[in-house]
């Protein structure tokens, strides 16, 4: 990797052209920065998600109006939003950048990311958006504190800070409903649970449609998962189900294609073919959901290239202003629409290898 | 989550087995091994990334009884083959003609059936660099190649077909979302084409080619956004139905090149779409996993349907099981006994729709029993046959609402007794008077190919309806009346109503002068954002049409599912390994085991 890295570096030059004679300079987007980022030793996992989010519109406006506010002390955030700045104000419409700040401080803050290891990309996309949540309700508090020690009262602080939503739950964060019905009593109990994606099953010559259909598919709890059952007071077979109440304005889906395998003692790829149209809407919403036909638009997929979880290569594919573009670290190139197809994965189960979709981003029509 | 995966695992093996054989009520489908055609080496192509395979026949009528040939590609590779069908093996070892290409790849192709003869053949095929030749396989020649220099469209083709009635005239479309038409007779000139505006309409635009001499292309279309993924001619050849990746289905005049409908997809691009025989509906299927019935007549969404677990890549209707071809009544009373049969089957199964064969009777002018049967493959490797019945095609009673609501929590399915049953209800009411008065012959001509088909009130049909009417009768006439009141509250369904009565007046019309005043109103419905057609008759919520369920659902192979063709006495299929197979219809298996003389039964099932 580090060798085509290097040949790539000296190759920046004419790829960078290259790619903008691609798009034409009539259909360049104003206003908009194709760049690469630079591997800094199997960081691709990293780069990958961060050039999703970076196409994921309405995250990247928000990253850059956090940019805009007071200067904060260094955390995950500031350093995300001045790489987003700093890809956002380039003079040049595309080349590469190095994230080093950004990945110097995760290897800081998260000792899972403090090494030279290739790290689960869905793992990462998690630990930061999680970590951004974190970052924004806490400075909310310390606003909050703040305020209430000029006024001096100091009230019901926790119920608040629990609920409050930030701008990262407005945009991934949905609602699932999880009815469990006693087969004894027929009582059903639904209890809601928020997701910021959502991590699916995948099976060979599947859809992520018939993926997500399985996902809510009801299930029978018995023999040693009974379920207790507050009305019987006693363990009861019971069938449950899962579906979608609050459908998010971008859904994040998982295809869980690394499998641990207990012979082997380590985890093997699913290389299976999962076709994902560039709409979507799902069918497995429930009877009460808000907005639950809502049209998605594809707008980045997150690829894993190779054999299993910790080797192998990320890269990203995203719609930008109509076209698909491909970022594989340092180099972007734009593809056809119809070559996704080489992304969906496999269907010969014997090998393992292969470059398939394992996060997509469907962002909500309206 | 521990538990779902182990389950799902457990149920994904035994859905991992592959079906040589199934049962629908009619009998036992089976598949021929020896039937099989493939590359003479029967290696399973590497498909990964390659153009799908597809498969055209054409009978020679070479006098012999064997005038079936079939044509298929694989990879860079065409193949042409006698095709023995249910009648003998599959001899691989001398294709009648074989060609591999370089640098391009064949990614379909089309017979004229017209010139056909025992001696020469004209065979179509378009490439993936955008180029059709015309060969004839049987003199080993190639006639013509056309868009050579790739002036006129560099994509893939994606679809190409001989006009009906033409021994001339050619459609070829490409993933660039043009299609253009040819004459075999034109050269392509050797400059790109200009073109002049002939019609626009909404998203679409019909080009002619300007210059002196007449050349190729003799039309340019330009249909949506994105490819057009394959295109079908009404059976009257007067009407061409496009499917694209933009998820639309428009419907075309051909002749006048106007719109005469469209329909929007769930979601995702549209993949095929086929005619019913009597050129009364269109199902198409796509990326939303479903297959969409779409009704011609009333330009509106009937049904959707749920079987597949990916994307449908090819759907057709069987013409002979939604037809039986005209027989006298003798023939009819003789499989009564099957009938009840079937009743009880239908009912048996879990299926939404009542389970009737539909028969044609030329007497008769009003359809008492309609069923239509069609079949689609996908990339889930699975084959499913559907019936479209009367209570779907005729909902005097919106019950198909009731229906649809599958609740997850309940264990079994929403009884299809309610539904199916008072369906029968209603027709027999609507249809009684008009069945029984005289026979308006002369709309009926049983020998041209687009009949008005359904026509059938043999003594077994009525007998049939009266049977189910009676088993649940009481109840599902307290459901219609419960669901039908309700039903008047709101306007959109005294709207789709409306457009019913249209639909049976015009039934003696012939259709195509009946779409008048509605295609209007269509037209102007058609001009909204295609973001925004959900809960339109574009694009209806699925809440809102009946959703059927498959009468079969089966795994029938590794790999994609690329074809489906219904013959008279098999079904064709084909995967992207290159492997075309033969599924001997009920009752047709013995014909080739007893030609076979040796060879014991067991030779052509496993």
């Amino acid at each position: 990797m580090t060798v085509r890295n290097i040949a790539s570096i000296c190759n920046m030059g004419t790829n960078a052209s290259a790619l903008e004679k691609d798009i034409g300079p009539e259909q360049f987007p104003i206003n908009e920065h194709y760049f690469g980022l630079v591997n800094f030793g199997n960081t691709c996992y990293c780069n990958s998600v961060l050039q999703a989010l970076y196409f994921c519109r309405p995250f990247r406006e928000n990253v850059l109006a956090y940019k805009a506010q007071q200067k904060k002390k260094e955390n995950l955030l500031t350093c995300l939003a001045d790489l987003f700045h700093s890809i956002a104000t380039q003079k040049k419409k595309v080349g590469v950048i190095p994230p080093k700040k950004f990945i110097s401080r995760l290897r800081k803050e998260n000792d899972l990311f403090d090494n030279y290891m290739q790290q689960d990309a869905h793992e990462f996309l998690n630990y930061l958006l999680n970590t951004v949540a974190d970052i924004l309700q806490e400075e909310r508090k310390q606003e909050r504190q703040n305020g209430r020690l000029k006024n001096g009262t100091v009230a019901v602080e926790t119920e608040e800070n629990k609920a409050e939503p930030t701008w990262v739950h407005d945009i991934f964060q949905g609602t699932l409903t999880n009815e469990t019905r006693c087969l004894n009593c027929e009582t059903v109990s639904s209890k809601d649970e928020d997701f910021l994606d959502l991590s699916v099953d995948v099976e060979q010559n599947t859809s992520i449609t018939h993926c997500l259909r399985d996902f809510s598919n009801t299930e029978t709890l018995c023999s040693e998962y009974k379920y207790y059952c507050e009305t019987c007071c006693s363990k009861q077979e019971a069938q449950k189900r899962m579906r979608v109440k609050r459908l998010p304005m971008i859904l994040a889906l998982h295809l869980k294609r690394f499998k641990y395998m207990e012979q082997l003692h380590r985890y093997t790829k699913l290389s299976y073919r999962v076709v994902f149209p560039l709409e979507l809407r799902l069918f497995n919403t429930s009877g009460d959901a808000v907005n639950l036909d809502r049209m998605y638009d594809l707008v980045a997929v997150v690829v894993h290239c190779g054999s299993g979880p910790n080797r192998g290569h990320y890269i990203t594919i995203v719609k930008s202003h109509g076209f698909w573009l491909l970022f594989d670290d340092d180099i972007v190139e734009k593809i056809d629409a119809q070559a996704i197809e080489e992304f969906y994965g496999l269907t010969s189960d014997i090998s393992k290898n292969s470059e398939s979709g394992y996060i997509l981003f469907y962002q909500s029509r309206d | 989550m521990l538990i779902s995966k182990m389950a799902a695992e457990g149920g994904g093996k035994e859905m991992n087995e592959i079906k040589t054989q199934f049962t629908t009520r009619e009998g036992v489908y089976k598949l021929l091994t020896h039937s099989e055609y493939s590359r003479p080496n029967r290696v399973p192509f590497n498909s990964q990334g390659s153009n799908p395979v597809k498969v055209s026949f054409v009978n020679v009528n070479d006098q012999s009884g064997n005038g079936d040939r079939i044509c298929f590609n694989v990879g860079r590779e065409l193949y042409f083959y006698i095709y023995k069908g249910v009648r003998k093996a599959a001899d691989l070892s001398k294709p009648i003609d074989k060609r591999i290409y370089k640098g391009t790849q064949p990614t379909c192709h089309d017979f004229n059936h017209l010139t056909a003869t025992a001696e020469s053949v004209s065979l179509l095929v378009g490439f993936s660099a955008g180029q059709v030749q015309l060969i004839d396989p049987i003199k080993k020649e190639t006639s013509k190649l056309f868009n050579e220099e790739r002036l006129i469209d560099k994509s893939r083709v994606t679809c190409v077909k001989w006009v009906p009635g033409s021994e001339t005239l050619f459609l070829v479309a490409h993933s660039s979302g043009s299609m253009y038409l040819y004459n075999v007779e034109h050269t392509c000139g050797t400059t790109a084409p200009h073109y002049q505006l002939l019609k626009q309409g909404d998203s679409y635009a019909v080009h002619t080619c300007k210059s002196k001499s007449t050349r190729n292309p003799l039309l340019k279309w330009t249909v949506g956004e994105g490819a057009l993924n394959e295109f079908a001619f009404s059976p009257d050849g007067k009407f061409l139905a496009c499917v694209s990746q933009d998820g639309f289905l428009r419907v075309f005049n051909f002749d006048s090149v106007e719109l005469h409908g469209t329909m929007k997809s769930y979601f995702g691009g549209l993949l095929c779409v086929c005619w019913s025989p009597d050129g009364k509906y269109i199902v198409a299927g796509g990326e939303d996993d479903l297959v969409t019935v779409w009704s011609f007549l009333d330009c509106r969404v009937i049904a959707r349907g749920h079987g597949h677990k990916s994307w449908v890549s090819v759907v057709a209707f069987d013409h002979y099981t939604t037809s039986v071809e005209e027989s006298d009544p003798l023939e009819f009373s003789g499989s009564d006994e099957d009938f009840q049969d079937q009743i009880h089957f239908g009912r048996e199964r879990a299926n939404s729709t009542q389970s009737r064969l539909s028969k044609r009777n030329s007497t008769d002018s009003r359809p008492v029993s309609v069923t239509y049967r069609f079949g689609s493959v996908g990339q889930d490797t699975q084959l499913c046959l559907w019936d479209l019945t009367e209570d779907i095609l005729f909902p005097h009673l919106p019950l198909s609402r009731t229906r649809t609501h599958t609740n997850v929590m309940n264990a079994t399915n929403n009884p299809p007794a309610g539904g199916s049953g008072s369906g029968g209800i209603g027709s027999v009411i609507g249809n009684n008077p008009g069945t029984n008065g005289s026979n308006s012959g002369a709309s009926t001509p049983g020998n041209s190919l687009p009949t008005p088909l359904p026509r059938s009130n043999s003594l077994p049909h009525s007998a049939a309806a009266a049977a189910s009417n009676s088993k649940g009768g009481t109840v599902d006439g307290a459901i219609a009346a419960g669901v039908s009141k309700f039903a008047t509250l709101s306007l959109h369904d005294r709207k789709e109503r409306h457009h019913d009565k249209d639909h049976k007046r015009n039934h003696s019309m012939g259709h195509i002068s009946s779409k008048s005043s509605d295609k209007l109103n269509l037209l102007a419905k058609t001009k909204t954002d295609p973001a925004k057609t959900l809960g339109t008759t574009l694009c209806p919520r699925m809440e809102d049409i009946p959703l059927l369920e498959p009468l079969i659902c089966k795994k029938i192979a590794h790999e994609r599912l690329t074809v489906l063709i219904f013959l008279e006495d098999c079904i064709v299929t084909a995967c992207q390994e290159g492997f075309i197979c033969t599924w001997a219809r009920p009752g047709k298996v013995g014909l080739l085991s007893s030609q076979n003389q040796a060879n014991s039964p067991s030779g052509t099932v496993v």
